[in-house]
This record gives structure tokens, C-alpha cells and sequence, in this order.
């Protein structure tokens, strides 16, 4: 009989896909709109005079009032001191406020986050895996999901006073849910032919439970920790924002506020959509890349090439 | 020869929302070592319902099943061959070939160079390291029967196996599959509605009529391999077997 299927050549897994050489100006597609908005902003704000110029100050000063909030301590410091050591001047670097903001902000969200993943990646598997946890949760995740967690504040400032902690709560409250819901829809969807393929071979059930229902709900695990991670981002920058803390990009925002300064505000919201930009792109993208998009269970899933 | 599977006064009941289902009834089957064995019949008429029973996915309502004179239970070695495409997709196809072998606890050497062997009885050896994504359907099901007769089972269960190939891709298996079970002398039960597929397989072929599911004749395929789907006893066979699935 003739082999019909035309067998490949056994390509080398080595071998790359030839990268298709674009322009520079296909490749900075993505920062045009950008530059589109810039534009618009700083003809507008050109126009404007006196009082209103203070409220809509120009790019250039934007990117100025940046660079003085990034530096000043350390002019301030070498203006009285101009021997100062090389240690010391990095150190006053980081009394900067704006570094300061963001250090608080960059700390707290991480860590909220990685306990929301760790208690609802745990409590999904109960509810996938045990009748009884599912009736338990199910109807409890029901009701607690559609509050915006950032209404929870008062309480938890009330209970908890202000700090670190009472945003922490929140933050990871607010992550924990959909992180919980997605993972045991996941455990629950898992391709039950899988599950009798190792069945078929005699697995037990603990067994097909670590090799065949947690990698099998991946896809669907991923994408409850990136919406996990969108809405602690949310809810931990309206948090820090409400529970009256010094130290923090939103609650900067808002101190900001009292003195009109716009500059300082578009600064801190910049690092703001910066930061959950770096963190999807650091976090998630070499995971799936290396997991399931690498496994093609996002195709299975129906999810399209993007072309960005 | 001796006799692998006895299948004695097999009954299979469901109930549904609507009605009581006889799945199967009465059947009776000698199964001897070795053998290649379809199962063939319109759709309900209870074929797959045996296998499953064979692979431990449905219970017996009533009578046996003994593998070498013993009741059949559970975790008796079997490997099973799915319609649809059950390998995981996380594990390159060398891994899902060693999956049985690792619930049996297999060194990891020894793993290795028996899904190598299995693989290469497939002849998709250079293929080892692809995950099923970057495999052909034909090549994800070779490797399937590879995973599936790689821990050395009692008996190898396929359920329409190439169902979803293409013609041409189907054929190709077909021969790959009675080259499998010349060289393994493995016994196997083949569930598939394509006759020509049966008589090209099988040394004998069960044909099932439904309501109730059951037995209507066993007909024993003679003809020498490699089988020529053209020749004129094939065809006078297999219109044989047709005539025993629809006019009953």
C-alpha cells in the first residue's frame, strides 16, 4: 500500500520559523497612537493660558515635573553637599516620592495577589474535585462576585485600621473570586476523554488528578489568575486610594489632587498603566507561551493567531 | 487455541428519562488468544456498549466475563484506543507513550526505550518529541495504539479508531494496525461501522443487530493477508455482512 499521508520530513526542533524582517515603522505600530494622543494633548494644552494652563500643563512639562520628582532629593542633597558618595546619592534616589509611591504599590499588589492565587487556586479545586465544597462555595462566590470589593473598604479599614494591611485584604479579596471560579470551572471541564484514557490505564484517581485534570484545566487557570491579576489592580489602586495610606501611586493621585498637581497626577498614572502593562508581559506571556500556547490548548479552545 | 475472553448471558439495562434501554442481550462470545476479532452493526445495536464493559467504563447488568477463567475485574491490564483524539496535549508523544508505563512504575531508562520500541512499531520513531498539536490526525492516532500496547496489556480494545481519518490516511492505518498485530500476537476487539474495514481486519467479524442489542451471527473471515479489498471473495463477504446488519 502507498503511504498517502504525506509524511514530513522530520523537521528539527531546533530550526526556528524564519523570522519575517518588517520595517521599523511596521514594528512601532503600537506607539503611534500614542504619539497621536501626545500631539492632541500638547496643542490643546498650548492654548491654553493663565489658570487653565495650570490645569492642563503641556507634555514637555509633564515630562519635566517627572524628571524634577525622580531627582530632586538628590539635587537638593548635592546642593548642600557636593562630595556626597556614590551609595548615598542612589539612596537619595529612592526618598524621590514618586519612587516611593510606586515601591509601595509594586510590593503590595504582587504579594495580595500571590496569596489570592494560592487560597483560590485551592479553594477552586475543592469545589471542582468535592460535591460538597461546590454547594458550599458556589452559591456564596455567586453573591460576593458582583460587589466591587472596593466597597468593602470602610469595613475593612473600621476592622482592620489604616495600613498596608487593610489594602492587602482588599486587594487579595477582590482577586481571590474570579481566580476561585475559573479554576473550578477548569477542574470541572477538563476533556473527559483524557480522564478514560488514564483511566484505561489503570491510574488512580490521585493520580489523574496531577497528571491529567490540572494540566488539562491550564488554559482555563491562566486566564482566571491574568483576570485575578486585572482586578487586584483595580481594586488595590482604589484601595489605597480609600483606606487613607500615605505611600501609594493612587493614594499620591489623590494627595495630588489637593495641590492641582496635574503633572504629578499624569506621572503617577503613567507608571500606573506601565506597571500592569510590564507585569502581564513578565507574568503570563512566558508562561502560556511556554505551556499551553506551546501545547496548542489555546487553538482548542477557540482563541485566534492574534497579530499585533 | 486457547480461549482469552468469555463473554457468558451479557446483559446491559439503562433506564433514560423516557424508556428502559436493552443495550445488550443474551451474547454469548469465545474470544481465543491472539485473535483479531470486529465488532460491526448499525448504531445502538449495543457494539461499543460491550467494549466499554471490556475497558471497565460500564457496568454488567447481568451475566460474565472471564479473561483467562477468572471474572474479569477492574485494573486488569487493557489498552483502549479512542474515536476521538485522547492524547494529552501537554506531553510530547513519547511521554504519552510512557504514560501506562509510569503508573506501572517503570525506571525512567526503561521507559524511555520501551516508548522508543512502541513508537518505532509505529514508525513515528523521529516523531518522538512532537507535542500531538504538530502531529497529523493519522499520526496522533498511531500514537495512540503505540501508548495503548506500550505496558504489554492483556488485550488491546479500539473503538472506531480512524473513524475521523481520512480515506486514504484510514487505509494506511489499517495495514499499520494488522502489521501491529502480526507482530505483537496481541488480542485485539475492533469496533467499527465500516465493513470493509472489518473483513479487511478481522479473522472474525461479530455482527450486532439493536432492539434488543445482541448477536446475530459471528462469520469467520479466512481469506489470506495481506487482504485485497478488490477481490471477489472480499466483496461477496462483505455484501455477506451487510445483508446481515439490515435485513433482520
Amino acid at each position: 500500500m502507498q503511504t498517502s499521508e504525506a509524511t514530513p520530513v522530520p523537521p528539527s526542533l531546533d530550526e526556528k520559523k524564519k523570522e519575517v524582517r518588517r520595517p521599523i515603522w511596521v514594528k512601532l505600530r503600537p506607539v503611534y497612537p500614542f504619539i497621536v494622543i501626545l500631539a492632541i494633548w500638547q496643542v490643546a494644552a498650548m492654548q491654553a493660558q493663565g489658570n487653565q494652563g495650570r490645569l492642563f500643563p503641556t507634555v514637555d512639562a509633564i515630562v519635566f515635573r517627572a524628571w524634577e520628582l525622580v531627582t530632586d532629593p538628590l539635587f537638593r542633597a548635592l546642593a548642600e553637599n557636593p562630595n556626597l558618595g556614590i551609595l548615598d546619592q542612589v539612596w537619595k534616589l529612592f526618598e524621590s516620592p514618586i519612587l516611593l509611591h510606586t515601591l509601595n504599590t509594586a510590593w503590595r499588589l504582587p504579594f495580595s495577589f500571590f496569596i489570592a492565587a494560592i487560597v483560590g487556586t485551592i479553594v477552586g479545586i475543592l469545589m471542582g474535585r468535592f460535591a460538597f465544597w461546590e454547594s458550599f462555595f458556589v452559591p456564596l462566590l455567586s453573591v460576593l462576585l458582583p460587589i466591587p470589593a472596593i466597597a468593602w473598604t470602610p469595613i475593612v479599614v473600621i476592622w482592620s485600621g489604616i495600613g498596608d494591611q487593610t489594602v492587602i485584604v482588599i486587594t487579595a479579596f477582590a482577586s481571590f473570586l474570579p481566580i476561585a471560579m475559573a479554576v473550578w470551572t477548569g477542574v470541572k471541564t477538563v476533556n473527559p476523554v483524557w480522564i478514560r484514557a488514564a483511566q484505561s490505564m489503570n491510574a488512580d484517581k490521585m493520580t489523574i488528578f496531577r497528571t491529567v485534570v490540572l494540566p488539562g484545566s491550564l488554559p482555563m487557570i491562566l486566564s482566571g489568575l491574568r483576570i485575578g491579576l486585572a482586578r487586584a489592580w483595580r481594586a488595590g489602586v482604589g484601595a489605597e486610594a480609600f483606606a487613607g495610606i500615605r505611600w501609594g501611586l493612587s493614594a499620591g493621585i489623590f494627595d495630588a489632587q489637593e495641590y492641582l498637581d496635574i503633572a504629578f497626577m499624569m506621572v503617577a498614572l503613567s507608571v500606573l498603566g506601565l506597571f500592569g502593562f510590564v507585569l502581564e508581559k513578565v507574568l503570563f506571556q512566558p508562561i502560556e507561551s511556554r505551556t499551553v500556547i506551546r501545547w496548542g490548548m489555546m487553538e482548542a479552545m477557540g482563541a485566534q493567531d492574534k497579530k499585533v | 487455541m486457547v480461549t482469552k475472553i468469555s463473554i457468558q448471558n451479557l446483559r446491559k439495562v439503562y433506564d433514560t428519562p423516557e424508556r428502559r434501554v436493552h443495550a445488550l442481550e443474551g451474547v454469548n462470545l469465545n474470544i481465543e488468544d491472539g485473535e483479531f476479532i470486529c465488532l460491526v452493526g448499525l448504531s445502538g445495536c449495543g457494539k461499543t456498549t460491550l467494549l466499554n464493559m471490556l475497558a471497565g467504563f460500564v457496568e454488567i447488568t447481568a451475566g460474565t466475563i472471564t479473561m483467562d477463567g477468572k471474572t474479569l475485574t477492574q485494573d486488569y491490564d487493557k489498552g483502549v484506543v479512542f474515536q476521538e483524539y485522547a492524547l494529552f496535549p501537554w506531553r510530547t508523544a513519547r511521554q504519552n507513550v510512557e504514560y501506562g508505563l509510569e503508573i506501572r512504575n517503570f525506571p525512567e531508562k526503561e521507559r524511555r526505550e520501551m516508548a522508543f520500541e512502541f513508537l518505532r512499531l509505529v514508525r513515528l520513531e523521529e516523531f518522538a518529541d512532537f507535542f500531538p498539536h504538530n502531529l497529523s490526525g493519522g499520526m496522533r492516532q498511531r500514537v495512540a495504539v503505540a501508548r495503548a500496547m506500550a505496558f504489554d496489556p492483556q488485550i488491546l480494545l479500539m473503538d472506531e479508531p480512524f473513524g475521523a481519518l481520512d480515506a486514504q490516511t484510514r487505509e494506511e492505518l489499517q495495514e499499520l494496525t494488522v502489521d501491529v498485530w502480526q507482530k505483537t500476537k496481541k488480542t485485539i476487539l475492533y469496533v467499527t461501522h465500516n465493513l470493509s474495514e472489518a473483513v479487511y481486519l478481522g479473522n472474525r467479524i461479530v455482527v450486532f443487530v439493536p432492539n434488543p442489542g445482541r448477536i446475530r451471527e459471528i462469520v469467520r473471515v479466512d481469506l489470506p493477508r495481506p487482504r485485497d479489498d478488490l477481490a471477489p471473495e472480499f466483496i461477496k463477504l462483505q455484501k455477506h455482512v451487510n445483508d446481515l446488519i439490515r435485513d433482520f
